[in-house]
């Protein structure tokens, strides 16, 4: 990748890793807020009801369905992006 | 971004351009997925899928977020070209 020795390659693939665990806290704790925020407001009892736990569920499947999908469409968005860059496009 | 003939860089300066380069690339991919959710998801969760509307909604809005990013960003360095011509670059 880019012209990195084996060791080089190694030492950016901690440093990612280390990186990547503390941006998934951030990630999990905003799917937390977020699944929260759409399907919890019923405060009349303490237990999550099987409405709530239904409705967290599927967002949480929606997430995944979504950051999936995001993930492909910009993965062909940069490349197409990189390519135009390499022809000094405008 | 980072790319063709630059001078020669010491090991650490290699990893970290590359480092950032994902890091940058990553985050951006992220909010692209919290800002498009935010604009095309139903958030009444009646459907754990991905309706049809919702999905070609995350595409279209993800095409028009990068390209929004890349307007912003030719916009910035044309104004910082004009204004800091004296800072050379």
């Amino acid at each position: 990748m880019d012209g990195l020795t084996n060791s080089e390659q190694q030492i950016l693939a901690d440093r990612i890793q280390k990186w990547q665990m503390k941006q998934f806290m951030g990630i999990f704790g905003n799917l937390v807020d977020s699944c929260f925020t759409s399907c919890v407001d019923d405060f009349q009892s303490k237990a999550l009801s099987g409405r709530e736990t239904g409705c967290l569920s599927r967002c949480v499947s929606k997430w995944m369905a979504t950051n999936e999908r995001m993930g492909e469409r910009f993965a062909e968005l940069n490349a197409a992006e990189m390519e135009r860059q390499q022809r000094g496009g405008r | 971004m980072f790319g063709f003939g630059q001078p020669k860089l010491s090991s650490e300066e290699k990893i970290a351009a590359v480092e950032n380069e994902i890091k940058v690339m990553t985050e951006m991919q992220t909010r692209m997925a919290k800002i498009c959710s935010q604009k095309c998801l139903d958030r009444t969760y009646r459907e754990g899928e991905l309706s049809k509307g919702e999905a070609s909604c995350l595409d279209r809005c993800s095409v028009k977020f990068f390209e929004a990013h890349t307007t912003i960003s030719e916009q910035l360095q044309k104004e910082q070209a004009a204004k800091g011509g004296m800072m050379g670059r």
